[in-house]
């Protein structure tokens, strides 16, 4: 029986909220920094073996899609890592009126921002 | 529904119990194991991943130091190793809860966890297998 599809959600029907776009992302940066840790080890078998492996891997790295990848990167890392102590606070018990919810929400934002950006800045001006 | 068996009025609620377990019907009763893991090595990975992220900062910006020469040391070997060990298990109950949201036919979810199990024991042994060449020095 062919039943009727709900038409997409956001934004049209489902007012934006940052709670859920927050959990989402956390799923998403997840999923990211899973693919990640593929490259993650490739790098250390790279760098444990040496020679042609390890000089194709690291121009890849220096290359320009290398660097927008790691930004990437890193940004995934940074907010998987704040949200992640987001969701550790409440299994703890703490932060779940709604206000506090928005607020630890946008702490996390700027702190993923923040560690993002001074990261960078210190790869590139060190 | 199957056929339904004729059950006495006294056993009949331990019997369809044991009749569903045979027939791997209702939870795995395991769940916990996999929440208290995660958390576990979530609170582990905090530490970990940000000596990773300095580590690597370190590598990035240095002209002298190379991998080999940082991962030669005791130290920072063990908190790799862990770092992997651990990012991967998390990895694996994360990847898991995903699949269980998304994939719906059982038999796609079994293959698709054998895969997700398969390809994390195989990057857990390959990533501390060549920790410890770099850091046994062969």
């Amino acid at each position: 029986m062919e039943r009727p599809l709900s038409p997409f959600m956001f934004p049209t029907w489902y007012r934006f909220q940052i709670t859920s776009f927050l959990s989402i992302l956390h799923r998403l940066t997840g999923i990211a920094l899973s693919v990640g840790s593929i490259l993650l080890a490739w790098w250390l078998i790279a760098v444990a073996a040496g020679g042609q492996l390890f000089t194709a891997t690291h121009a890849f790295i220096a290359s320009p899609i290398g660097i927008v990848l790691l930004v990437l990167w890193s940004a995934a890392f940074f907010y998987h890592l704040c949200s992640g102590i987001r969701h550790l606070v409440w299994d703890l018990g703490y932060g779940f009126q709604i206000r506090d919810a928005y607020r630890s929400g946008y702490a996390v934002l700027i702190a993923t921002a923040l560690l993002t950006a001074l990261t960078w800045l210190y790869v590139f001006l060190a | 529904m199957a056929k339904s068996l004729s059950l006495t009025s006294s056993t009949a609620l331990r019997d369809e119990n044991v009749l569903r377990r045979v027939r791997h019907l209702g939870s795995a009763r395991d769940g916990l194991k996999e929440w208290r893991l995660q958390r576990l090595t979530a609170f582990a990975l905090i530490p970990l991943g940000l000596y990773f992220v300095a580590s690597m900062l370190r590598l990035a910006t240095s002209t002298r130091m190379t991998a080999t020469a940082w991962l030669a040391s005791p130290a920072a070997a063990l908190l790799v190793i862990l770092f992997v060990l651990a990012g991967l298990a998390h990895m694996m109950v994360g990847l898991r809860s995903v699949f269980l949201d998304y994939v719906h036919t059982r038999a796609r979810l079994l293959l698709a966890e054998l895969i997700l199990r398969a390809a994390t024991t195989i990057l857990a042994g390959a990533s501390v297998l060549a920790v410890l060449k770099l850091f046994l020095g062969r």
